[in-house]
């Protein structure tokens, strides 16, 4: 018999609770659940559209596709799950003309668990949320993330079975911490960002040298290094500090203490108007 | 007659089917994708199974769906939307199998109201119906050979019955009630004129046309049937997936639908779904019509469509009319309170409008669309900075406020200009425009501006007027953009009037004006700032020129 997974219960229990209340609440909220079996798919594009409330993207484990939980103010949104045997939309699409803004308003969630093993090349893209994403696991040919005023974390918490020639990581007005890179397994990682705090974790399994372009307009960017990893950071900015410490300067970059010996390279070319850049050297 | 039947015993046929269903009834199809939807209104379950077949059911705003048929009503929180919902929450967790499986043990609660049981009957019968169906092979009903059952040869009938073992369910109940049945499978049947059918006749896959008798029912399932002038049906037609034209002839009982479950009688021999498709269309034209009666009482302020009907164009008129000089008066308010508060402003803003409104117009356009990336940036700026914080606290609604300040005022400018000229082109219509006197140019420039809206309103009294009315308002919307887009960038390159770009006169000119007031027109001046601060000549006093 397979194992249930605590996630699936608890929505269990929600489901049950709301369903069995269904006037209870004066908003109209919809829980939906919705899953596929999977069926022989060997490369997907899979594209994910959420606007607002707390997000969740994590593997699956379950012989699964997809397994997606929504909860939504039907007034305002409408559930999306199209797969054509190629390309899979989930998310939601925005159907009301009001979209309810303050407290209490926009509680609401998805739930996404993707297949593990599934070469993908995956889009996700919100807005206003709470997104706390594990691509752990997931095989993954390509990487295209925007998110608008969020609270995110990206975490790579396994190393990718594929290679990502070029990942995109494009962040608006957010908190937006990165984990794990290394794992991500890519040649080249693209971070533009807007406005707020970026944090990337430079850590994981590099499989090669690397590059990394930081495009950041305001705010303040925090890198945390690996001890061992070779970095050289090229800096073009206007009024930016930078906190090169254990970084030395030679020519128009900075470069790590270790660059010369290092296994695995990572070359840094940031581009900053204003704030701050901290440079943090973890074990 | 033409037909090659067999045919056989109800208990025997009984014996086949029971014998068929037992094994099949325990392979359930394979449960390709699910989605339980739980809201306030609606509680459904989406199923998709390997062979692309669906099956939807879903309590829905009072109204039990099956595959988007309503077969029944419900009230929300009732114990069948209760036992319905925690169905769902069981399915909730479960995939493929399982849920298969959990789907087809689900037998509705027997405390049920009779009603409600029907109904939750209804739901069990269609779970078990959809998930004990095997899959269609594809080869299989794709294969067009045809299979004729001759003789009492049993292992082609149970070949044949095999084939189409998905209509199995539809067979159960197409036989129940019936003593005596000749059976078809996957062949054509005709009855001709003259001859008689004793007992009911059942064709699985086939067409039927009778034009003899039948004496009995008539079921087809999966094919059509035809009932000829000459032909008659002594008992009922059962159709499953099956089309009934009736080109005449005679049926004494009833149509039933079997694939839905329910009961039709038709009079006129049309098919059923197409009598039910041309019955939903009329219901849907209806409630449309309904709507659109509904907005179309709404936006004729109520008041309907009885005898004021003639009179609603003119209603329209007055009423536009009446909103755009409303806001001509109000706008006039404003332009009085700047004129009595902070003249100087408004003349050095309508100054720069009057001598360089090109350059203002690009300033106010770019102004605007440098509004809102200013506002955001702004409060970026403030906000990461403690002290900023308390700034920002004033930032957020006084920008706003400053911009629509900004626009208002420059409109105003503007509208005194306009006013300024009307005033003097001497039109008949202009002559109230005393140029003296600022609040008359005001109030002359709103309503010189706005008269393009005002004209398009009056056109609602002309029939058949939308275009022109269309062209007015769009006009009225050129003229209401520039001026604003002028305005907006007079003030920002006067820095709302406080650095003038012009000035409205040489000191000495207005020393000579004023010592002259005979004088027709005025020379505005240089561009150089002079030594001294001037005083809003425009709008104290007319300004006249020296033609000496």
């Amino acid at each position: 018999m397979r194992t249930r997974t605590l996630l699936t219960s608890a929505a269990c229990g929600v489901v049950a609770v709301l369903g069995l209340a269904p006037a209870a609440s004066a908003q109209s909220w919809r829980t939906v659940t919705m899953s596929r079996q999977l069926s022989g798919e060997s490369q997907l594009d899979v594209e994910v559209n959420y606007g607002a409330g707390r997000f969740t993207v994590r593997p699956n484990d379950e012989g699964l596709l997809y397994d997606m939980e929504l909860r939504y103010d039907e007034d305002v949104f409408e559930p999306v799950a199209d797969f054509d045997g190629r390309r899979l939309e989930l998310g939601v699409d925005n159907v009301g003309h009001n979209i309810h803004v303050g407290k209490g308003k926009s509680q609401g969630e998805m739930n996404l668990s993707l297949a593990r093993g599934v070469p993908m090349d995956l889009t996700l893209e919100f807005g206003a949320v709470r997104a706390q994403l594990d691509l752990g696991g997931l095989a993954l040919t390509d990487l295209d993330l925007s998110t608008g005023a969020s609270e995110s974390t990206l975490d790579v918490s396994e190393l990718n079975s594929r290679r990502i020639r070029s990942a995109s990581l494009e962040v608006g007005a957010a908190d937006f911490t990165a984990r794990h890179l290394g794992n991500l397994n890519a040649d080249h990682i693209d971070v533009d960002a807007g406005v707020g705090k970026v944090s990337l974790w430079l850590n994981g399994e590099w499989q090669r040298d690397a590059t990394v372009s930081i495009d950041m307009g305001l705010g303040k960017l925090e890198l945390r290094i690996p001890e061992g990893l070779g970095i050289r950071l090229t800096k073009d900015s206007f009024l930016t500090s930078l906190d090169s410490e254990g970084l030395v300067k030679r020519g128009d970059s900075y470069y790590s203490l270790d660059w010369d010996e290092a296994t695995r390279k990572v070359s840094i070319d940031l581009d900053a108007a204003f704030g701050t850049v901290d440079v943090i050297w973890v074990r | 007659m033409h037909m090659r039947s067999h045919k056989t015993a109800l208990t025997g046929l009984t014996l086949i089917a029971a014998f068929l269903a037992a094994p099949l009834g325990a392979q359930e199809r394979t449960v390709l994708s699910k989605a339980v939807s739980v809201g306030r209104s609606e509680a459904s379950l989406e199923l998709e199974f390997q062979d692309q077949e669906r099956l939807d059911i879903a309590l829905r705003d009072g109204s039990v769906y099956i595959d988007d048929q309503v077969v029944g009503a419900y009230q929300a929180g009732d114990d069948l939307d209760a036992a319905f919902r925690a169905l769902l929450g069981q399915a909730v967790a479960l995939d493929d199998g399982e849920l298969a499986d959990m789907l087809v043990a689900w037998t509705p609660p027997d405390d049920l109201p009779a009603d409600r049981k029907a109904l939750a009957d209804s739901i069990d019968s269609s779970l078990e119906r959809a998930l004990t169906r095997p899959a269609q092979d594809a080869a299989a009903t794709s294969e067009t050979r045809s299979i004729r059952v001759e003789g009492s040869n049993d292992s082609r009938l149970l070949g044949a019955l095999l084939s189409q073992a998905g209509r199995l369910g539809f067979l159960e109940e197409a036989l129940s009630g019936l003593d005596d049945v000749q059976i078809h499978v996957q062949e054509d049947v005709t009855v001709d004129e003259g001859e008689t059918v004793e007992g009911a006749l059942l064709v699985v896959g086939g067409d039927v046309s009778i034009a003899g008798v039948v004496t009995g029912d008539v079921v087809v399932v999966d094919g059509t049937l035809e009932l000829e002038e000459t032909g008659e049906i002594q008992g009922d037609v059962r159709l499953a997936d099956a089309r009934f034209d009736r080109a005449g002839g005679s049926l004494r009982g009833e149509i039933r639908d079997l694939s839905e479950e329910e009961g039709t009688t038709v009079t006129n021999g049309r098919d059923v779904r197409e009598m039910r498709d041309q019955i939903r269309s009329e219901i849907r034209d209806e409630l449309r019509s309904e709507l659109r009666n509904e907005l179309r009482g709404r936006n004729d302020f109520s008041l309907g469509s009885g005898i004021l009907n003639p009179f609603r164009g003119l209603f329209r008129a007055i009423g536009g009319l009446l909103e755009n000089v409303v806001t001509i008066f109000l706008l006039g308010l404003v332009g009085m309170g700047i004129i009595a508060f902070a003249p100087r402003n408004l003349d050095a803003v309508a100054e720069t409008a009057r001598r360089a409104p090109g350059r203002a117009a690009t300033v106010g356009l770019a102004g605007t669309f440098l509004l809102l990336p200013v506002y955001v940036l702004g409060m970026v700026a403030l906000a990461i900075s403690i002290v900023g914080i308390p700034v920002l606290i004033a930032w957020i609604p006084l920008f706003p406020l400053a911009a629509v300040a900004a626009g208002i005022l420059g409109y105003v400018a503007v509208a005194r200009n306009v006013g300024e000229w009307l005033s003097d082109s001497g039109y008949r219509y202009t002559d109230w425009i005393r140029r003296s006197n600022a609040v008359y140019t005001v109030f002359g420039g709103l309503l010189g501006l706005g008269l393009f809206f005002l004209v398009a309103e009056a056109l609602h009294v002309v029939p058949f007027s939308g275009f022109f009315r269309g062209i007015f308002a769009f006009a009225g919307f050129v003229v209401t953009f520039a001026a604003v887009m002028v305005g907006f960038g007079s003030v920002l390159l006067t820095r709302a009037g406080r650095r003038p770009e012009f000035y409205p006169m040489d000191p000495e000119e207005a020393w000579r004006q004023a010592v002259d007031p005979e004088l027709d027109d005025m020379d505005v001046g240089t561009e150089d700032p002079p030594d001294t601060a001037t005083s809003g000549a425009g709008t104290d006093g007319a300004a006249k020129e020296d033609e000496s």
